[in-house]
């Protein structure tokens, strides 16, 4: 345990010396969440972005969304939804997910417009995500071409947190059950009709309060590293 | 607003009271929300809530429990939990159980404040539940009272008048108006001079002034008429309008609604309800000739306000009744004393303070009186009322109205003032309010005359009036003085008792409930300039000014219909037990509905105290 989270801490270090100066520099300057911090005194950032496809090299990220939790508390006026704009047109097959539009997507600014904004909003805390490589992959791919080196976060994954109550709980894991709009009926929580990255991002930070909740009851014993997937 | 949160706004825009909301406020609602996660079980609202909330139920469902974990309601998707808010939804349940894992939306209650205070619509939700529970309790106290019984003392004037009125206009003859009242077989007709009551005529005018008398009958009705009228609305007790009858020694009064003119009353109406023992009671107190007999009458007051708990009495009219009858008491020993002394050298009235000015007495209470004297009086003129003062003050002490623990009565030299020195009085008292002044103003600010010159107490009250109204800094005096008393708020889990003494486990219903809402109408009525000293109508009066809102004006009248009825269900059931009736009962006494709605009522002043506390910064002053 102590090992990943002195890799991390050597991660951030390490891509602070290639850093230019800017943005990213004093992003990777802030240090990390400790990963004793108790659930409370935790400030957790839940993002989800669209991308026009899987492949961080290739597909370019067309929006972000992101809302903020404090004491274990959703707070709405947090919420945030930026479009991005790309060169080229959207593939249509992604278009149909995140129903973004050529149009649409012609109002966003230009990445490294929205880039400072998401850095900003993410320092010194923690980051949500469910399916976490490919927010990961895809900031992380950004920062490098715009500013040298790579996005350090310690992250929660709530995939694989559902992940591994599965095993615990010995349940075999049928396709799709790992979504995110799949695991929510589980813990009760509601349908929601929109599927856009803020509207995302709320359904996981709510994911992640309802599997909180079940993992640790008592919020005395909820600390940071019991949630940690990296 | 981030469009993505349009589904929340959706979800709420669906909903009471939310649905209330107009678009843009509806709009900005979904960014002020936190949102939390209960899992099945937990206790709810959460017990580490950093602030004041209103709940909405997302998803999930909650149980509502009362202090013995009662279930009380069960809110599902889309309920919402005010009880934070102090507002009075789910007043009676004190807290409660996610019953499932339950998604809950929260709202500050400082944004609901300000919500409720921009959008009248939305407002209304709150207020119409907290009046219609107020309304439903009052009822149902007054249904649980013997309803074979009505008691004739709140038998109301509209209750007696069994004809619609009979008029004619004031240029008509004699002979016409005598033909009119044979053919309606009536004893009395009213003149209408422009739609508006110029006089009146009765049979006795007819016998007394034109046919024994030497105006012929083709003359103008107006030449024997009786101008000069009193009135009574309808809504006036019998009881008190018999008392006016016998006061003015006349036996027909025009009955008014508003400025309209609705019927008149008749001593014989009214002889035809005065059956019961307190209708004697009055009459009785008019035929008394000692003090000791005058006594022995009034011994019998804890008797009517048994009688008339016991019928469907409201608090209001028992407060009237019992109030009227000091009046008869008061009025009878004066004129015991005039008799006595000879009549005043100088006009003077009687003046009552307090409760019995407010007309909210409970059987036999402190006196609290004072004597207003003409400025034509002569230094030599003081032996009489001063006689005439302690001869009605120890009067009112034999009938058991004891004498003023802090001496505010006519036989304290201070307190027997001509008009002048009474004005200085309040001049000082407005202008500089100091604690003397109110200490004294739940008495003297509290005044009304029993006898005498009414126009002299008319000219010292218009006076006082005119130096308060919008007078901020005595009005803010005043305020602060008004939030003294709070509501025992925490009615439920630790009520506060008054421990130790012959009060074990009560609390103090006149000083926590009654006097709050007395001191609540008398800084509007003050700062408003209102003539009414009732508290129920000094807030009514209020609630047409902009000082006060109609809802929480029937709120307040509500509340205090409410608390002042336990005070008289607990005082007669002392009476019953032939305990003296005191201001405290027991919360074990109580019912769990009376709890329950006294919780609400205590609830409303607290509401209407912060309110106060903003407007006029009270606190700070003193």
């Amino acid at each position: 345990m102590l090992n990943r989270f002195l890799s991390l801490d050597s991660l951030r270090k390490k891509a602070l010396s290639k850093a230019a100066p800017g943005i990213l520099h004093d992003y990777l300057e802030t240090p990390l969440t400790s990963k004793t911090t108790q659930c409370d005194d935790l400030v957790i950032v839940s993002l989800d972005l669209e991308t026009t496809g899987l492949d961080p090299e290739k597909d370019k990220i067309l929006s972000f969304g992101l809302v903020e939790m404090r004491h274990m508390t959703i707070r709405l006026e947090t919420a945030r939804h930026q479009l991005i704009s790309i060169d080229g047109e959207i593939p249509e097959e992604s278009a149909v997910i995140h129903q973004i539009t050529d149009d649409q997507a012609a109002t966003g600014i230009p990445i490294e417009a929205a880039m400072p904004e998401l850095l900003q909003r993410l320092a010194g805390k923690v980051m949500l995500v469910h399916y976490a490589a490919i927010e990961q992959n895809f900031i992380s791919t950004a920062c490098q071409k715009l500013f040298g080196a790579p996005f350090v976060i310690p992250t929660i994954d709530t995939l694989v947190l559902a992940q591994r109550l599965f095993e615990h709980r010995n349940h075999t894991v049928q396709p799709g059950d790992l979504r995110l709009f799949n695991l929510r009926p589980r813990y009760n929580l509601p349908n929601y009709k929109a599927h856009n990255a803020l509207s995302d991002a709320l359904a996981t930070a709510e994911l992640f309060l309802a599997m909180a909740s079940d993992m640790v009851p008592r919020p005395s014993q909820c600390r940071l590293n019991r949630f940690l997937t990296r | 607003m981030e469009i993505e949160l349009v589904e929340i706004r959706d979800f709420l825009a669906q909903r009471p009271p939310f649905d209330a909301l107009p678009e843009e406020q509806l709009n900005q609602l979904p960014k002020s929300l936190e949102i939390r996660y209960l899992r099945r079980g937990s206790l709810f609202p959460p017990s580490d809530a950093m602030d004041s909330f209103i709940y909405i139920l997302r998803s999930g469902a909650v149980e509502l429990l009362d202090e013995e974990d009662n279930l009380v309601e069960k809110l599902g998707e889309g309920g919402v939990y005010t009880t934070d808010c102090q507002l009075i939804d789910f007043g009676r349940a004190t807290h409660g159980i996610a019953a499932e894992d339950t998604l809950i939306y929260l709202l500050p209650c400082s944004l609901l404040k300000i919500l409720r205070k921009a959008e009248p619509a939305f407002d209304r939700h709150f207020a119409e539940s907290i009046r219609d529970r107020l309304k439903q309790a009052v009822r149902t106290l007054q249904d649980n009272g013997d309803n074979g019984a009505i008691a004739q003392m709140t038998v109301e004037v509209s209750d007696l008048l069994k004809k619609p009125p009979v008029t004619i206009d004031v240029t008509a003859s004699i002979r016409q108006a005598a033909t009119l009242m044979s053919e309606k077989n009536v004893s009395s007709v009213m003149l209408m001079d422009e739609g508006k009551l110029a006089g009146i005529i009765t049979d006795r005018d007819l016998r007394k002034r034109c046919v024994a008398g030497d105006i012929p009958p083709h003359e103008p009705v107006s030449r024997i008429m009786t101008t000069n009228l009193e009135t009574v609305q309808e809504n006036t007790l019998a009881i008190q309008a018999l008392m006016t009858m016998t006061r003015l020694h006349v036996h027909h009064l025009p009955v008014k609604r508003g400025d309209r003119v609705v019927g008149m009353l008749t001593a014989t109406d009214l002889a035809r309800h005065q059956t019961t023992n307190s209708a004697f009671l009055a009459s009785d107190i008019r035929k008394v000739e000692t003090v000791q007999e005058l006594a022995n009458v009034s011994e019998r007051l804890p008797d009517l306000q048994f009688q008339l708990a016991n019928s469907n009495a409201s608090a209001l009219h028992v407060g009237e009744a019992i109030s009227s009858i000091t009046d008869s008491l008061t009025i009878r020993l004066i004129e015991m004393a005039e008799a006595e002394l000879g009549p005043p050298p100088v006009p003077y009235a009687w003046l009552c303070g307090g409760s019995q000015a407010r007309r909210e007495q409970t059987s036999h209470s402190d006196q609290d009186n004072a004597l207003l004297i003409s400025d034509e009086m002569k230094p030599d003129h003081a032996g009489y009322f001063e006689a005439l003062a302690k001869r009605v003050c120890d009067g009112l002490n034999a009938c058991g109205y004891i004498y003023c623990p802090g001496n505010a009565m006519a036989s304290n030299p201070k307190w027997r003032q001509t008009l002048q020195i009474w004005r200085k009085y309040f001049n000082a008292w407005i202008n500089k309010p100091e604690p003397m002044a109110l200490m004294l103003s739940s008495i003297f600010f509290d005044l009304r005359p029993v006898y005498g010159n009414i126009e002299m107490f008319h000219e010292l009250q218009t006076d006082i009036l005119n130096k308060s109204r919008g007078n901020g800094i005595f009005t803010a005096y005043m305020a602060a003085n008004a939030l003294q008393h709070r509501p025992p708020l925490g009615f439920f889990r630790t009520f506060v008792l008054i421990h130790g003494g012959t009060h074990d486990d009560t609390f103090d219903i006149k000083h926590r409930g009654i006097v709050p809402i007395t001191d609540i109408a008398r800084v509007f009525a003050l700062d408003q300039g209102l003539p009414p000293v009732n508290t129920t109508e000094r807030l009514e009066a209020a609630a047409e000014t902009s000082i006060l809102s109609r809802e929480m004006g029937e709120n307040l009248v509500d509340a205090l219909e409410f608390i002042a009825s336990i005070r008289i269900y607990h005082q007669a059931e002392q009476i019953r037990k032939g305990l003296k009736p005191d201001n405290y009962p027991s919360p074990e006494a109580l019912s769990d509905l009376e709890r329950r709605h006294l919780k609400d009522a205590f609830r409303v002043i607290q509401e209407m105290q912060e309110t106060l506390e903003n407007r006029y910064q009270g606190g700070h002053f003193i």
